[in-house]
């Protein structure tokens, strides 16, 4: 006799340990399956090397939303962000306004000390920046409420699930025309033209740029990418927008704490567990139907995978109308980022600024020019991972040393681009996993020249090898690129944005829903109270 | 700047018309209609602007800018009257003839069924896809049309028209059913390359489809938002998927001495070789304009056909525009990417890809585009201020269907048009005075490569870059469009958000009527015909 399940959660990833936190806290019996030995899907910390533990994939925090935070009582389950401190644009000799050894373009948190440094730059831009900082602010204040969304289908006639809309509508008309346009242009725009409105120098242009193209296919000039920019602004840490931190232990580290939670209020957890199919049956989804053969009955079914994986991968071929079905194959993943995890012997020294110090507690990014990353997309286009690629480095063990032995370091290299989709002729990711790894090492050592003599061990993560070991579709980070059209009413299918799916008590809890990736937690937060809702359950 | 502080006179006019190109000429015909005392002043010594016929040598006259005009929106040529005015319009049954330089080629008729047979040969996978992409392109279009037609809604303060606007773009979108409305939403912000791959394998059939996503722009088809782009030219026109190809008789500046003859018919005054340097205002109101001469020029409305950022920039008053939105209309994209280049032929060049039917299959536009990766390449020059050197080309032989151009050279003699991309307005190394001609090498050098032997062909050639299309026709950056119409600068935020209605919030009576005004460039005459609604309901209010 199958066990039975008020719901079952495929994948133990952030968003669907999440949902099962709350499903649990509203008293429904709850059941997550993890295929993997460990928690956490991208967000996992391991031991690569002896001694070295890695955030394998996801390196950093901002996004994960305070309400989860909050009403899971996450800090309670060991939940400690590490805050990182500014962004270190490390450049080669003979660029930047000092003479001599190389300059460096360094942003910290301290504004005042930001503002000086930019000034050493370019006195419009040091003014420009205030400006800039608090027009985003704003923006990202905006936004906010999409992201607990529930989006409306456009093409129904039904008008209460526009109603949140009609809200937001008001709140942009009190916004000044000033916010109103730098909004529009946000949605549209390419984080470099918009950018560059402000801004004249290029190295910062390239750096403020790049977080437009996290987890895209697209390079800072392609238009769309600014809204990837505002995306990763709406990250909060203690209320400050804005905010990077690393988790003590790792990324695996959240994930830990709210597995706790989810415990705590009940749910059960299985790692190990790979499910092999959903059981539909008069077209509602009545459980799940292990890789071992078990069956789990369920009273509905979540999936925190990305559409592809549930809708192809998952169900009976048939089950789903054609219409549907090529909606879903036409969602675009394009896995476009790598990761490279080194274990240091010793700190690199870059030349624009030798040895240890405050710049490398931050992020380091690999951005010297707009035409650099530019050329580091075109490489892409083509089916070539970047030659010159453009990598955010973080050394986790300057605020977590526990990552380490005494002494030594690990260093979390995110890169792009690396296409899943490789041209032809370069072979297979098996094929270039190592001339990429190289790529990586050569760039950064342009900037860094003592790299190479400190590593000790190299563990390169390609599109191919994220989509192997967490199941993500083409590498992809976001389960789905975060394109204009693949957003909202649209995510992952048009008309089908309201986390339920064609099939009946079969719901989506994944970033491939809105409002999309990064370890945010909303998804996962609100696919729960929604199928909470649709029980007539109180939500919390 | 001279007057911008002039107290008001009393204004012999009630609209003055700052520069006489096609949609100038559109505003200027029906405001005279609707009994406005209105005057046209263009720089030049001819109107029409970029939609111009120009002498290439003796005997060849050929289209300067634009080549095609079936865009032009049919109930500008109703109420207009055009025909009586002049204008006869020729539109041959082949679209677009996209030769490879294999010898093979790809046609597009007006005739769906006989594309899709054409197309079986190369593919029965796009033969049977067509007819159904062409059905969405129509039914996107003309979504996007209705949008076209209205003026766009006031997003900050919504009125009752606004509202009744709403409505009825609600209705049509509705009307799309629940199919095609969720497409095109998610179509818009799309990349064209990944709208024509939804329906079509073949590299060179995509490629020959998604030219109208690029046509014009500083974009590749793999740039997001250049699937609004072609559904926007596919807006208003009977031309599907493979968009519309219709020649005036006598080329594009034909069309413009009919909109001139229609306006004068109409009592609108047009006066040329008078170039306007400033718009006065006094009090937050637009009183009219100063010529080059220093002659003062007084008017109830001052209405612009210059592209925005330069009517903004230049010729308003920076302090009675204010800081904010000037430096907001300085921050207006006007990339200009496109050269033009004219050739004058002895006669008809042999496409091998046509067979021995160049006489009929050249009639229409002829796009070269190898592929998709090798039109991206094209731009990737441009991203790095550098032009293509195998650049995209759309070219026309307009004396194949209108023999008048070529009137006075010797028989068998044509001219060709071709719009060649990626050009950037900048360069990194060199300026277009001395590289123009290279370009043009590089464009003949494409066409022997579907065309062998064209270059032999050629009497006169005449390049004209982007830099040209600035100092010549006054557009901004050199583009064509007056403003890049990506999906920043669309709709209710072309050219700025909060000034898309034709007016300039902060300077009252002060008009936009140009391509860079809502629903944007190519000869439609849709800004024009738009802005002359809004000003003739203002100023009817102000009596």
């Amino acid at each position: 006799m199958a066990q039975r399940y008020d719901a079952v959660i495929i994948g133990g990833g952030h968003n669907g340990l999440i949902s099962a936190a709350y499903l649990a806290r509203a008293g429904m019996t709850t059941l997550v399956l993890e295929q993997r030995h460990v928690l956490g899907g991208a967000a996992v910390t391991e031991e690569v090397f002896p001694g070295f533990r890695f955030s394998i994939f996801s390196y950093v925090v901002s996004l994960l939303r305070p309400e989860i935070i909050r009403e899971l009582n996450l800090p309670a389950h060991g939940l400690d962000i590490l805050p990182l401190d500014g962004t270190f644009t490390p450049l080669r000799p003979g660029e930047g306004p000092r003479a001599g050894g190389g300059d460096y373009l360094w942003r910290v948190n301290d504004h005042g000390r930001t503002i000086r440094e930019l000034r050493r730059w370019s006195k419009n831009d040091a003014e420009a920046y205030e400006e800039y900082g608090q027009l985003m602010v704003d923006m990202a204040r905006f936004i906010k409420p999409i992201l607990s969304m529930v989006p409306p289908d456009p093409s129904s006639n039904d008008p209460r699930p526009f109603l949140p809309l009609t809200t937001l509508l008001r709140s942009f008309q009190k916004l000044s025309e000033r916010r109103q346009a730098v909004f529009v242009q946000l949605m549209t725009m390419s984080a470099f033209d918009f950018l560059s409105q402000w801004f004249e120098t290029d190295p910062l242009i390239a750096t403020m740029s790049a977080s437009g193209i996290i987890g895209t296919y697209q390079g800072i000039k392609g238009p769309g990418t600014a809204y990837v920019l505002l995306h990763h602004y709406m990250g909060e840490i203690d209320g400050a927008f804005r905010a990077w931190g690393i988790p003590k232990g790792g990324t695996g580290g959240i994930s830990n704490a709210i597995g706790s939670a989810a415990r705590a209020n009940g749910a059960e957890i299985r790692t190990e567990a790979r499910v092999a199919t959903i059981r539909v049956g008069g077209g509602r989804a009545s459980g799940v139907v292990l890789e071992s053969g078990e069956e789990i009955e369920a009273g509905a079914v979540l999936s925190s995978l990305d559409s592809r994986q549930t809708f192809i991968n998952l169900l009976e071929p048939g089950t789903l109308d054609a219409g549907f079905e090529a909606e879903v194959r036409r969602f675009k993943f394009r896995g476009s980022s790598g990761k490279v995890n080194m274990a240091l012997d010793g700190l690199p020294s870059f030349t624009a600024l030798p040895g240890p110090g405050e710049h490398l507690r931050g992020a380091i990014s690999i951005s010297p020019s707009t035409d650099e990353m530019e050329q580091a997309y075109d490489d892409a286009k083509y089916g070539h991972w970047s030659r010159r690629p453009y990598i955010d480095i973080i050394i986790p063990t300057l605020v977590d040393p526990s990552m380490a032995p005494p002494g030594k370091h690990v260093m979390s290299c995110f890169v792009q681009y690396a296409p899943y989709h490789l041209d032809p002729s370069l072979g297979s990711w098996d094929d270039n996993r190592e001339a990429f790894g190289d790529a990586v090492v050569d760039r950064i050592s342009e900037f860094a020249p003592d790299l190479k003599s400190k590593i000790l061990h190299r563990n390169v993560q390609t599109p191919l090898d994220i989509e192997r070991t967490t199941g993500l579709s083409e590498g992809n980070i976001f389960q789905g690129e975060l394109s204009l059209e693949q957003l909202f009413f649209s995510r992952p299918v048009p008309g089908w944005a309201r986390f339920r799916t064609p099939v009946r008590d079969l719901w989506l809890c994944g970033s491939a829903t809105h409002p999309g990736g990064g370890i945010m937690g909303a998804n996962g937060r609100i696919a729960a109270m929604e199928l909470l809702r649709s029980r007539g359950k109180r939500v919390a | 700047m001279t007057g911008s502080n002039a107290a008001p006179t009393v204004a012999t006019w009630d609209a003055v018309i700052v520069g006489g190109g096609h949609n100038a000429l559109v505003t200027a015909a029906y405001l005279a209609k609707g009994g406005l005392r209105t005057l046209v002043l263009e720089r030049r010594e001819r109107v029409g602007g970029a939609a111009d016929t120009s002498a290439l040598a003796k005997g060849f006259r050929v289209p300067a800018l634009a080549h095609t005009v079936g865009r032009l929106r049919p109930s500008v040529h109703r109420d207009l009257d055009l025909k009586r005015h002049g204008l006869a319009l020729m539109a041959p049954e082949v679209r677009v003839f996209a030769p490879s330089p294999g010898g093979r080629g790809v046609t597009f008729f007006d005739d769906v069924a006989r594309t899709s047979e054409g197309l079986r040969s190369i593919s029965p996978a796009d033969a049977d896809a067509y007819p159904a992409f062409d059905r969405l392109v129509r039914s996107l279009g003309r979504f996007l049309d209705e949008l076209g037609r209205s003026t766009p809604v006031d997003v900050k303060a919504p009125g009752l028209g606004d509202a009744l606007t709403g409505l009825k773009l609600g209705r049509t979108f509705r009307g799309l059913g629940r199919r095609d409305s969720q497409t095109i939403l998610r179509v818009l912000p799309m990349a064209v390359a990944d709208f024509v791959a939804e329906a079509f394998e073949t590299d060179v059939v995509r490629a020959a489809l998604a030219w109208r996503g690029v046509r014009y722009c500083a974009v590749g088809p793999w740039s997001a938002g250049t699937a609004a782009i072609l559904l926007m030219d596919a807006a208003g026109n009977d031309g599907g998927a493979a968009g519309d190809s219709v020649f005036a008789r006598g080329g594009p500046g034909a069309l413009s001495a009919a909109l001139a003859s229609a306006a004068r018919a109409a009592g609108a005054e047009i006066r040329t070789g008078a170039e306007v340097t400033a718009i006065t205002t006094h009090d937050g109101r637009a009183t009219g304009v100063v010529l080059a001469s220093g002659e003062e020029i007084a008017a109830r409305a001052v209405v612009s056909g210059a592209d925005p950022k330069r009517t903004l920039v230049d010729l308003v008053d920076p302090v009675a525009l204010g800081p904010s939105l000037g430096w907001r209309a300085g921050n207006i994209r006007t990339p200009g990417v496109v050269a033009k280049v004219n050739l004058a032929l002895k006669k008809l060049p042999v496409f091998p890809a046509a067979g021995g039917d160049g006489e009929r299959l050249l009639r229409g536009r002829i796009v070269v585009a190898p592929g998709i990766d090798a039109m991206e390449r094209a731009f990737d020059a441009s991203k790095s201020g550098r032009f293509s050197g195998t650049p995209i080309l759309e070219a026309t032989i307009p004396s194949l269907v209108d023999p008048l151009l070529v009137e006075g050279a010797k028989p068998g003699s044509h001219v060709m048009s071709v719009i060649a991309q990626y050009a950037p307005y900048k360069l990194g190394d060199g300026d277009w005075a001395t590289s123009a001609e290279a370009f043009g090498d590089a464009v003949v050098a494409v066409l022997e490569s579907v065309a062998p032997g064209i270059g032999k062909l050629v009497t006169h050639r005449q390049v004209i870059s982007p830099v040209d299309f600035e100092r010549d026709y006054g557009l901004t950056g050199g583009h064509p469009l007056h403003a890049e119409p990506g999906l920043d600068q669309f709709y209710a935020w072309r050219p700025m958000f909060g000034h898309g209605r034709y007016r300039i919030g902060g300077i009252d009576g002060l008009y936009l009527c140009g391509s860079g005004a809502h629903p944007g460039g190519g000869i439609t005459g849709g800004p024009g015909q738009n802005a002359a609604r809004e000003i003739l309901g203002d100023l009817k209010k102000r009596r």
